[in-house]
């Protein structure tokens, strides 16, 4: 069936817009397209939408994690094989990380990471057909905000609740940053680390952050306010 | 065409002794070119057209850092956001008085400096 942007789409569905800017400039199509010979085909079940200039998506809610370069994502180090740690990042396959690609790693000078810690680490390598490749260092050899997360709570989403909380516009962060003291991490595998002060503290930011899913704008403000409170001991 | 000769050493040059393994080397590429072009067809080149497929969500939307401390909890993850941070603020944030107050004050100061700047009623009394 023909669609058109902003509607929801199935697989199979085909957007002759996409075709048409294809014809007088570049597209860049981002999950969820394929281009065929004649048409451009959705491949997810989403809402097909657009960014200027002409990027196109499939905003599609989804939890099984497709590894993709470039994407920062939380692991589990799982297994320590020679050069290499590893990774389990709820792919299809573990991750690789070799030891070198930490900050001031050296062959003499191994990190300290040990089966069982949480790493944030960013995707260099997600290839189809092979195994994908980690990395907790930029490209300057800086750590910058990479590599193992201490202490802390991780809990699992939706691929989509992620990119909700990390979008500019939502107010979800806006209003929890000037309640209490709390660190995050998002990856984009669908898992989240906390870390605050108390237990009852993290347990907040993560009830907030996991009941913000389905809530608009409004009403996750009000939530946090309510939460705030809740936890300031106003109301019990 | 013209530009490629430009770029390509004289024969002569190349002759020589030091410049042999550039020799080398340049036939090599020559030699690359040639092995593949009868594989990659101009279609096969041309197949992907103005389309560029990606699989991240991240190229696709405007996403905030993933790692982020709020009210001192983690002050070295702060610190890089505040580093990163005031690129887009940075005009309101150098600015120690409004624009408004800066207009209204320089139309005080234009005021009470004009007679003493030379004006027209100046330039006539010279003229006398």
């Amino acid at each position: 069936m023909k669609v058109k942007i902003g509607d929801v789409v199935l697989p199979g569905d085909y957007c002759d817009e996409i075709t048409a800017d294809g014809v007088k400039s570049k597209v860049v199509l981002g999950p969820g397209l394929r281009k065929e010979v004649d048409h451009v085909y959705i491949m997810k079940a989403g809402v097909l939408r657009k960014r200027n200039p002409n990027t196109f998506w499939v905003d599609s809610y989804q939890k099984r994690y497709v590894p993709s370069r470039s994407e920062n994502v939380i692991g589990i180090v799982v297994q320590k094989a020679g050069d290499l740690y590893r990774v389990d990042i709820g792919g299809s396959c573990t991750a690789a990380l070799s030891y070198l690609s930490f900050e001031g790693a050296t062959k003499k000078n191994r990190p300290e990471v040990q089966i069982g810690d949480v790493i944030y680490a960013k995707m260099l390598v997600a290839s189809k057909d092979m195994e994908p490749e980690l990395v907790c260092v930029d490209s300057h050899g800086k750590k910058g905000r990479l590599g193992v997360l201490n202490d802390g709570f991780v809990f699992k989403c939706s691929l989509n609740l992620i990119r909700k909380i990390l979008n500019p516009i939502c107010p979800l962060l806006e209003s929890l940053k000037n309640e209490w003291p709390f660190e995050l991490a998002a990856g984009m595998n669908g898992r989240i680390w906390i870390k605050a002060n108390t237990m009852r503290e993290t347990i907040a930011v993560g009830y907030a952050i996991l009941g913000a899913e389905y809530l608009s704008d409004d009403e996750i403000k009000t939530m946090c306010t309510n939460i705030a409170s809740i936890l300031a001991g106003h109301v019990s | 065409m013209a530009a490629m000769k430009k770029l390509t050493l004289p024969k002569s040059v190349l002759d020589m002794k030091f410049m042999k393994k550039t020799k080398e080397r340049i036939e090599n590429s020559k030699d690359h070119d040639n092995l593949y072009s009868g594989v990659i067809t101009n279609d096969m080149k041309q197949a992907s057209g103005n389309y560029i497929a990606e699989s991240s969500f991240i190229y696709c939307t405007d996403l905030l850092e993933g790692r982020l401390s709020f009210k001192g909890m983690n002050p070295e993850i702060e610190r890089l956001m505040e580093q990163e941070k005031p690129k887009g603020k940075e005009g309101d944030m150098q600015k120690d008085v409004s624009d408004e107050v800066l207009a209204k004050t320089m139309e005080k100061f234009n005021k009470r400096k004009r007679p003493f700047s030379p004006s027209k009623y100046n330039y006539i009394k010279k003229r006398k």
